[in-house]
């Protein structure tokens, strides 16, 4: 199966898909969307990085320095409530759109 | 994989935001390159995978690095507004349980601010604003220096100036005059200027419909063209715009609109309202001898007033020997235009300005005694709320916040009492100031009553903020903050702010009593005639009508005699300067048999007047005979001379007889007119001026008579003079419709408008000076109230033991007057200093007027005790056994 792009926009809502499980540092962030994905999806992993930092700046998530599993100074994600109802509506929104464009697909 | 996910997360403390950033990225790094060897990536190009999956490293990290100081800026916004809402929304909690407090304090800094917004806003009109004339620092001003004094110029003089002098682009000369305008309506009379070509240019200032004179048109027998100005343009001819081309007659002469200039270019109530070619005569342009023109010109670029003075001195140097009668002793020099607009407008609005800054201060001085007083009421909330943790930061901020509130709060009543007070001052302020018309509550005065409200929440805040927010423990731990013992801290601080406010005050009210004193000196001075029941009118008979003088007299001759018989009338006469108008005219005089070297001839004040003009005037006839019917052209000449001129010219001598000439006279020899009488000394040109030596010459044998002559009636009544007013119109108007009577008023008004001037000043100071004082006033109270209450219990004690009331009362009054007195001490020095600054407004008193001195010290010291008695009267009658009582 080749790779595809990422579609703009959609990365908010896979980070904030991942982050719903619980708090995660942006390297776990990474991991997690590839193994999902089943490495489908082509990530340039720094990429990921400003998408957090926009979407921590607009409240959906919150960080906090931690400490990683092999004892380092990590950045953790959580999601917000604001950030959770910001979930649901992307997700929402992706569904049906996947529906319309599945059905019109199916139909020709 | 999932090891990460179980990780335990300590709170760890971010850094920088770039620090941060880079940590997060190294970390990625780092643990993607382990996890890679884990996986089986050949150690030494793990990193280098590890760097390719991220990608562009320095891209992200310049954008999360953007994103986290832009987040960190907004965040500290936030959280600062949020702040200050709080500590604003509390603060304002805080004064509604307070209104007394709050209430007095916003109307004591409206006070203030509102005082001092309206005189900034009249200095910015007047003063700051640039003169709405391209360049304006290039127009300058020339005169003729003659002992000193600037001086008109010749014709002569004028003529040589714009031929030879090459400092300027134009040079103009102006005469003010006064036109009779007839036809459409009834006769008027109107103030404008006879002006040479370039005097707009001089301005740079086009006219807004039209245009100016062109060189040509400056000529004889070519200058029947005016230029109106736009005030008159609108109200005598309805803002028509089709006037360019008609004619309107001027003192009875046909002359075509050809511009009318804007608005802006009237920058005074009584400015020029019309103007003409000046149209001067060839014959006029080496007339030296008649000093008549006031210059004006726009430097060239580049020149300096100084460069331009060093040129026209050295001109004034040639024309010594041009003409040396006329110009031996004059010299000449360049002042900028605005010195002399601006003249003493500029100091004495700064004074005024100085004056409310006072009163601001002492606003400020009390708001924060007030505030001092509700902090020490506040210390256990203070204490509380720092035992909870609130850093000394904080309580200050809040109680900043407190001070800022309440002084927005006055500042926003202030633009009200300013706007209000602005009104109140263009109102009764004298004419002739300029721009006044354009002062307004407007974006500088907003920004400035803005200002100004930071400024006071500052200067009465943040002293009673740094002591109330440090909660004095030893206080504290007393209960109920009672101590003993005088001269804590906060004492001195309260003691200093009470000096500050009685020196202020004393410098406030040192300025208005020299003012009130200026004032009561001015109405003092001995005017030599009787004021009460005169009515004057000026009348105008233009050369065009009268081309005879003889008929001019005539005709003033005639309107005496109607207006003579009228009910009511007492007497009448003819005079040609009224007395107090601030107009004058003198001559030499030579003394028959007591000659002088020239230069040193005796100067006196000249008037023309008919017969009658004594009596009517109430001028006591000492010696000799008024003048008579008979006086007339072709009788032998005769003149009424003054008292000091007598004396002068013949001193222990009688005057009767004597024989003066009062011009300097051709090769005939002197004309020499015999003294026929002897009259009272009576001012004769304005109130400041000294007493002048002076003389009469009936007006049917004058020989200075303008083409254009002007008369002043004054008419002696039984009832109200100003009820003839309506009856002098018509008798002039009997006679000759095409004459304006105008200007009429009581010699009571013109007196009044001679001293407006200097009332005007000790009005505004002298409602200051008692602002401040009541300010004081309420200080002193508020600080000896805050004493007694402090000292209850100690009073008590005292009484207890044995004090008598005589005696608490003498210890909380002396409490009071320390302050008092060093206040006044050092308001003595500053009211010295100050006072000098005052001296150009003053007159018959010094400013260091020691009976005014006194008399302020007495007043404020009164004030003082006053507003100490009240607070000690209840002091000495503290009940020992319920001050004492646990």
């Amino acid at each position: 199966m080749a790779k595809m792009d990422l579609l703009q926009g959609t990365l908010d809502v896979l980070i904030l898909k991942t982050l719903s499980w619980g708090p995660l540092h942006g390297y776990a962030v990474v991991r997690w969307i590839s193994q999902q994905t089943e490495d489908a999806l082509r990530i340039e992993e720094g990429a990921l990085y400003p998408a957090l930092h926009r979407m921590e700046e607009r409240g959906w998530i919150e960080a906090e320095w931690g400490v990683s599993e092999n004892n380092r100074r990590a950045k953790f994600y959580r999601l917000t409530d604001a950030g959770r109802r910001q979930l649901n509506a992307e997700a929402e929104s992706w569904q049906r759109y996947a529906q319309a464009v599945g059905r019109v697909l199916q139909t020709a | 994989m999932a090891s990460w996910r179980r990780s335990f997360r300590l709170h760890l403390r971010g850094g920088t935001v770039e620090q941060d950033v880079d940590d997060e990225i190294a970390f990625h790094i780092e643990t993607r390159t382990r996890d890679l060897i884990e996986e089986g990536f050949p150690p030494h190009l793990a990193r280098e995978e590890a760097l390719r999956l991220f990608g562009e490293v320095d891209g992200v990290r310049r954008t999360c690095r953007e994103i986290g100081v832009r987040r960190e800026r907004g965040r500290r916004w936030t959280e600062s507004f949020s702040e200050l809402r709080q500590d604003a929304a509390f603060a304002l909690r805080q004064l509604r349980n307070a209104p007394a407090f709050a209430l007095i304090a916003v109307f004591t800094l409206a006070l203030g601010i509102g005082a001092t917004t309206a005189i900034f806003s009249l200095l910015d009109a007047v003063v700051l604003r640039p003169l709405p004339f391209p360049e304006p620092e290039r127009i300058v001003n020339l005169w003729s220096v003659f002992r000193g004094e600037d001086r008109s110029s010749s014709a002569g003089n004028f003529h040589e100036y714009r031929k030879s002098a090459r400092s300027f682009d134009s040079l103009a000369a102006v005469l003010s005059s006064s036109f009779n305008l007839t036809g459409d309506g009834a006769p008027e009379r109107i103030d404008g200027a006879r002006v040479t070509a370039g005097y707009f240019e001089t301005f740079g200032v086009r006219p807004a419909l039209g245009r100016a004179f062109s060189a040509a048109e400056d000529a004889p027998g070519r200058e029947r063209v005016v230029v109106l100005s736009h005030g008159l343009w609108r109200e005598r001819f309805g803002g028509e715009p089709r006037i360019l081309g008609r004619a309107i007659r001027l003192n009875g002469l046909p002359h075509t609109v050809i511009g009318v200039m804007p608005a802006s270019f009237t920058l005074r109530s009584d400015d020029a309202r019309l103007w003409v070619p000046m149209a001067l005569e060839p014959e006029q342009l080496t007339d030296y001898g008649n000093s008549f023109l006031r210059l004006i010109g726009r430097l060239r670029p580049g020149v300096s007033p100084e460069a331009a003075n060093a040129e026209v001195q050295g001109i004034a140097t040639r024309l010594k020997e041009v003409d040396p009668r006329s110009n031996a002793e004059k010299g000449a020099r360049i002042e900028p235009y605005l010195d002399r607009l601006l003249g003493g407008y500029r100091r004495r609005l700064l004074i005024l300005l100085g004056a409310v800054g006072c009163v601001l201060l002492i606003a400020c001085v009390n708001v924060a005694n007030l505030l001092l007083a509700r902090g020490s009421a506040r210390s256990r909330e203070i204490a509380i709320r720092s035992a909870l943790g609130a850093g000394r930061g904080r309580i200050v901020r809040q109680l900043l916040t407190e001070s800022l509130v309440l002084s927005l709060a006055g500042a926003a009543a202030g633009i009200g009492l300013a706007y209000l007070g602005l009104r109140c001052l263009v109102a009764i302020s004298p004419p002739g100031v300029p721009r006044l018309g354009q002062a307004g509550i407007d974006g500088p005065a907003l920004a400035c009553a803005l200002g100004l409200g930071l400024a006071a929440s500052l200067l009465s805040g943040v002293v009673p903020a740094l002591r109330t927010a440090r909660p004095d423990l030893q206080t504290m731990l007393k209960e109920g903050g009672r101590s003993f013992g005088a001269g804590s801290p906060r004492d001195r601080v309260r003691h200093g702010l009470l000096v500050a406010e009685v020196a202020l005050t004393l410098v406030l009210l040192v300025g208005a009593g020299l003012l009130i004193r200026s004032a009561l000196e001015l109405q003092r001075v001995a005017i030599g005639f009787d004021p009460e029941g005169l009515l004057t009118a000026q009348l105008s008979l233009p050369e065009a009508d009268y081309p005879e003088q003889e008929r001019a007299v005539a005709t003033v001759e005639k309107v005496l005699d109607e207006v003579r018989g009228g009910a009511g009338v007492e007497s009448a006469a003819a005079v040609s300067i009224l007395p107090l108008s601030g107009w004058n005219r003198s001559s030499s005089v030579e003394v028959e048999g007591h000659p002088r070297p020239p230069g040193q001839e005796v100067q006196a004040d000249t008037r023309e007047v008919t017969a009658g003009y004594f009596r009517t005037m109430g001028i006591p006839l000492l010696r000799g005979r008024d003048f008579t019917p008979r006086d007339r052209r072709g009788a032998p000449p005769v003149a009424v001379v003054n008292q000091m001129l007598a004396r002068l010219a013949w001193p222990g001598e009688d005057a009767i007889g004597k024989r003066l000439a009062y011009f300097i006279s051709d090769e005939n020899g002197p004309a020499w007119i015999e003294v026929a009488g002897v009259v009272g000394d009576a001012r004769l040109g304005r109130l400041e001026t000294e007493m002048r030596p002076g003389f009469y010459i009936p007006l049917a044998q004058s020989d200075l008579l303008p083409d254009d002559v002007e008369m002043a009636l004054v008419v002696r009544t039984e009832g109200d003079p100003a009820a003839l007013a309506g009856e002098i119109r018509r008798a002039v108007l009997g006679i000759d419709s095409r004459l304006p009577v105008f200007d009429v008023a009581t010699m009571d008004e013109i007196r009044a408008s001679a001293v407006a001037t200097t009332r005007f000043n000790m009005l505004l100071l002298t409602s200051l000076g008692v602002i401040g004082l009541l300010l004081a006033g309420v200080g002193i109270y508020g600080v000896i109230a805050w004493f007694v209450s402090q000292r209850t219990q100690e009073i008590g004690l005292r009484m207890a033991l044995g004090a008598t009331e005589r005696r608490v009362l003498a210890m909380v009054a002396w409490q009071a007057l320390r302050p008092v007195i060093v206040g006044m001490a050092v308001g003595i020095a500053g009211a010295a200093a100050s006072a000098r600054l005052l001296s150009s407004l003053l007159f018959g008193v010094s400013a260091a007027d020691p009976a005014t001195f006194a008399g302020v010290l007495t007043v404020l010291a009164l004030a003082a005790l006053l507003a100490s008695w009240v607070p000690a009267r209840r002091a000495s009658r503290v009940d020992p056994s319920r001050a004492l009582a646990p």
